[in-house]
């Protein structure tokens, strides 16, 4: 909110604006109450019921609760999952992207080419990548257990692995990570050159020089790359249910599809499958929505933290 | 970008809080039991759906028999929807999609459907029409019920049994399929064969939990284990049936190693496939439906194949000859619109004589009428005779009905399945983990 | 080397420095461009191994050898006839193009009131949104879902297409980003020349913006087609809805099938993204970097 604006200060013009911006803005302002508002209402409400859509809802206290803490059997198991995805995948992400947009800021010659090298997994469609991954690492035949075999190294069973098919799925978000890359390069390059001229005279050498000039002037965006990075992590779903319904190679007819989600032994179950398991293979739509409620104070609390911390986010900053 | 992902999942309307209150509960459908007219009306006309899980070459045959009755009902569509498992039916019939008939795989949605009225009671048609229930047996009518709702019919059974590959057992010298779990593991270790690397080239019998139809269900019948006690809740960790499964199936992952069977069965072909493996002799001895003598015969023609009842755990012999049985089972939807049109159809599909051996000699599987059974028209192989033997013994046992669905056996399964990595330590307390979880569930959907 | 040594044997003290700094990144820029290029090669062994894989008889794959003898092209042929893949993509351009259209009409005058027009409560609905879009979508699908059943929806993809039409969280978002990019000038200009608020947006500030404008709707286009959670809650029940991503995720278990015409469905769903992004790379690649750090 900077430079003040007397032209515009004629109060008619004023009001008209302000039509003009509630028309603009109805079906946003529509959206965020019946797409947003409400359903978190709602939500809220039905965690205090039982309901399975056939029967009406019933209400039963705090029972959902109560199952929730103190007798669900796996959703620590799946909160765990989330949780390691949060703390591995997240930095590993982060660190491999900035490792190679470091890299591919140094190459001059064919820089087109070799950027697009490293992106490109990213624009591959999840599931396809997925699948794709996971039949590359099969077991028994996969194309890279026939390379390791010819190397003579072990042959792990990746995603039919219960120690390993969490660091598989790192894997493919190494492969994929060319969306968080693209936000490095950018930033590397928005790097002014004359503070690494100033750092060289007062003889910085390249470690120095990442350390006191590189690293400071990137800072926020490694910032906003572990914070998006940690909230889309809290709804981890499509590549580990993908990968745990392909992997385990069941599905259709005989078995019911959520059956299979978190093969192999709930190692891929991450607490959004968790949820839809309960809500949607099972239609018990008030625990799942008590679920849902505990996710919402979970991720509300990184959303805070966020919004403190990346500028962008803040409407103050940006009404310039 | 893809790390923030945006919110799509919104909804129309301020009724959400009206649907939350549960004032909308109940507003869109006709409610649970059936209002049948007093006499069935003598032309039909107009569109009906059918849903139900067969894909392929098994819907083809599902096709046939939906053909018959528009051919003899010429005013009348049936819609079909194939390749809907349970959880899709539910969710269909649940979120009030346009169903009319559905049929399910198993038993497992009985309890749940008939308790909450998503499967209309079927009572008044079956009086009105006079239908004679006494053309089912016990076991069959028992399980297409719950609490006194008949709430669906049987549509054909599911029969299970063990397969063995004939060509390879005489090679090994057996000329008769193993009768306990210990003939079993001696014949199967005499199968198996592995790679100069150490990985298994071929398995006698494949005792992994989870792979193809190793089910804690299909396993159950050979110790005589029961699931739930009377008042619906657990009874698995007080049987000791379950135990000595799990104790045996253990120690043979064990012997064999959990890493090699993993690597194994993890190559395995698809289990519907051509590729499956007993088809392609990858395993010699396994677990399967009767329905795979059709599925052989299709993909396999020239495989030398025999089938017998599974064995039985070794101190259980005189169970020798049942196995695990389950239904297809149909009903009528909740929220059908002709309900009428519904129940010819499925009264059609689950009592015409000819419908169910066209069905059952293109499924292969078991049909549950007395008229069925004995129709001169029903193709029987020796291979399949087994089964029917099996259905009819009075040790074929099945899984019983529950408002968790199949929940109880998804979470005991999950047990068996967490085990099978490393040799057991505490069964017991195990075990009794699963009947909390259980019992806690079932409070939980059904508690006061 | 022969210029290490050159170097090496040079005695004029004052050439020292500027040699030695050649003589060390030399070697340096050779190790750079191994690096990259072994990790090139990694990169890019996932989709060799996919294509080698698609055109293999379905007989090889799982053998251990992994050059297809002989090629051919009849797993795509295949795929045809064993996937209503025509219908799987008619459905995915579906969804994703009016969920597009859709999101344009309506986010664009949304994040031109929030960007350019000052007003009461613009600081609270621009928080709203921000975190609608960070909020994970899961929370609110249980009412959500029993609302679009009851309104006899479920078992399509309406219910993940027409919300678009009441804004996008994060479409807003971004297009805000991009239209305060614009300066200030050009709209107060516009209005003294008498344009109206959309007498600025639609002759103004829109035709500047069409960058951001193309970047959101890419953004909106690829989301909608990769899209895996809707289709799943959504229409699942119903295969004659189901988009490309659903599609190729149950393939496996749908039918017994084998890998290599996995892998040959796979290529073809990932064609057409790549294809897109080529023609609108810069675009794209633009849109990212306006995503959080510029603002």
């Amino acid at each position: 909110m900077t430079s003040p604006q007397p032209v515009l200060r004629l109060g008619a013009l004023e009001r008209g604006r302000r039509r003009a911006a509630l028309a603009m803005l109805s079906p946003t302002l529509a959206g965020l109450v019946v797409f947003f508002v409400l359903p978190l209402l709602a939500t809220i409400l039905l965690s205090f019921t039982r309901y399975n859509l056939l029967s009406p809802p019933q209400w039963i206290g705090l029972r959902n609760y109560q199952y929730l803490f103190t007798q669900d059997p796996k959703v620590w198991t799946s909160a765990g999952n989330t949780l390691w995805f949060v703390v591995v995948l997240v930095p590993v992400r982060v660190l491999t992207a900035m490792g190679v947009a470091a890299l591919l800021i140094r190459v001059r010659r064919g820089s087109g080419f070799w950027r697009t090298v490293f992106y490109l997994p990213a624009l591959v469609p999840p599931v396809a990548s997925v699948v794709a991954f996971v039949f590359l690492f099969t077991p028994g035949g996969g194309p890279v257990n026939t390379v390791l075999g010819a190397l003579g190294l072990p042959q792990p069973l990746w995603f039919n692995d219960p120690q390993l098919a969490k660091p598989s799925l790192v894997l493919l978000g190494i492969w994929v990570m060319g969306d968080v890359m693209v936000i490095f390069l950018a930033a590397l390059l928005d790097v002014p050159r004359e503070l690494y001229e100033a750092a060289e005279l007062d003889g910085a050498g390249p470690v120095a020089k990442t350390w006191y000039v590189t690293l400071p002037t990137i800072a926020p965006v490694i910032g906003f790359a572990a914070i998006t990075g940690v909230i889309a992590a809290l709804q981890y779903f499509t590549e580990a249910a993908v990968a745990s319904t392909v992997a385990s190679g069941k599905a259709g007819a005989g078995s019911s599809a959520t059956d299979v989600l978190g093969y192999p032994d709930n190692a891929l179950l991450t607490y959004a499958q968790w949820l839809y398991v309960r809500g949607f293979g099972s239609y018990q739509l008030g625990y799942a929505s008590a679920l849902a409620v505990l996710l919402f104070v979970v991720a509300a609390a990184a959303v805070t933290f966020t919004l403190r911390k990346v500028k962008a986010f803040s409407p103050e900053e940006a009404m310039s | 970008m893809r790390s923030v992902r945006r919110h799509r999942l919104a909804l129309p309307a301020a009724s959400v809080l009206v649907a939350a209150l549960g004032l909308a509960g109940c507003s869109t459908s006709s409610g649970g039991s059936g209002t049948a007219a007093s006499a069935a009306p003598t032309h039909l006309s107009g569109t009906v759906s059918l849903w139900h899980f067969f894909t392929d070459r098994e819907a083809d045959v599902v096709q046939q028999a939906v053909d018959s009755f528009e051919k003899a009902n010429p005013d009348v569509t049936v819609d079909v929807h194939s390749g809907q498992d349970d959880e899709k039916l539910q969710k269909a019939i649940s979120a009030g999609d346009n169903v009319d008939v559905g049929i399910s795989y198993s038993t497992d949605i009985v309890g749940n459907f008939c308790s909450t009225g998503a499967f209309l009671d079927l009572t008044p048609y079956l009086t009105r029409d006079k239908v004679d229930l006494s053309q089912f047996s016990d076991t069959v009518r028992s399980y297409t019920e719950f609490k006194g709702t008949r709430c669906t019919m049987p549509l054909l059974q599911d029969v299970y049994g063990l397969y063995y590959n004939k060509a390879l057992l005489s090679a090994a010298g057996y000329s008769a399929p193993p009768k306990t779990l210990s003939e079993l593991e001696a014949m199967a270790d005499k199968l198996t064969t592995f790679n100069a690397d150490g990985s298994i080239a071929t398995l006698g019998f494949n005792p992994l939990q989870g792979w193809y139809e190793n089910a804690s269900s299909h396993y159950g019948p050979a110790a005589g284990a029961t699931w739930l006690k009377d008042d619906g809740t657990s009874a698995i960790g007080t049987d000791p049936a379950w135990a000595e499964l799990i104790e045996w199936q253990n120690a043979y992952v064990q012997k064999i190693g959990y890493d090699k069977l993993k690597a194994f069965s993890a190559a395995s072909g698809q289990e519907f496939s051509a590729d499956n493996d007993f088809q392609t002799g990858r395993v010699a001895m396994n677990l399967d439906g009767e329905y795979r003598t059709a599925f052989i015969a299709d993909q396999a023609p020239t495989l030398d194949y025999g089938t017998a009842p599974f064995p039985t755990a070794d101190d259980h012999t005189d169970l020798y000859g049942g196995g695990y049985v389950t239904g297809n089972i149909a009903g009528i939807a909740k929220g059908s619109k002709n309900p009428e049109l519904a129940w010819a159809l499925l009264k059609y599909l689950t009592t015409d004589t000819d419908a169910l051996v066209a069905l059952s000699n293109g499924l292969k599987n078991a049909p549950t009428t007395t008229a069925a059974l004995q129709s001169p028209n029903l193709q029987v192989s020796a291979q399949f005779k087994t089964f029917l033997d099996i259905a009819a013994s009075p040790h074929a046992a099945t899984t019983p009905a529950s408002p968790l669905g199949s929940g109880y056996q998804t979470a005991f399964q999950d047990f068996w399945t967490g085990t099978q990595s490393a040799p057991l330590t505490d069964l017991a307390s195990g075990l009794a983990g699963v009947d909390k979880d259980i019992d806690n569930q079932l409070s939980l959907v059904a508690g006061p | 080397m022969s210029a290490v040594l050159t170097a090496g044997g040079a005695t004029v003290p004052t050439a020292t420095s500027a040699r030695r700094r050649r003589r060390r990144s030399l070697p340096a820029v050779v190790a750079e461009h191994t690096g990259l290029a072994v990790l090139a090669v990694l990169f890019m062994a996932p989709v060799v191994f996919v294509v080698l894989t698609a055109f293999m008889p379905s007989s090889q794959a799982l053998t251990g050898s992994l050059w297809p003898h002989p090629w051919t092209w009849e797993n795509f042929a295949t795929a045809f006839t064993r996937a209503p893949l025509a219908r799987w993509f008619a459905n995915s351009a579906l969804y994703a193009v009016l969920a597009t259209g859709f999101m344009l009409v309506s986010s664009i005058p949304g994040a031109y009131a929030l960007a350019r027009i000052r007003f009461r409560g613009a600081t609270l609905v621009f928080a709203a949104i921000v975190v609608m879009m960070l909020l994970p979508p899961q929370i609110t699908s249980v009412p959500t879902y029993i609302v679009w059943a009851k309104l006899g929806l479920t078992g399509t993809l309406w219910p993940v297409i027409l919300p678009n039409l009441l804004g996008d969280a994060f479409s807003i978002f971004l297009l805000r980003q991009f239209f305060l990019t614009i300066p200030r000038d050009y709209s107060d200009a516009a209005r003294l020349d008498g344009n109206g608020e959309w007498g600025v947006l639609l002759r103004v500030i829109a035709p500047m913006a069409r960058p951001g404008i193309a970047a959101a709707g890419l953004f909106m286009f690829f989301n909608s087609w990769n899209d895996y959670y809707g289709p799943l809650l959504y229409a699942s029940e119903n295969p004659s809805w189901w988009p490309v991503a659903y599609g190729l995720a149950t393939f496996r278990g749908m039918h017994g099938t084998d890998w290599s015409l996995t892998m040959a469905i796979t290529l073809l769903v990932m064609v057409p993204v790549v294809v897109l992004f080529f023609f609108a790379q810069r675009v794209f690649v633009e849109g990212i970097a306006l995503t959080g750090i510029k603002g």
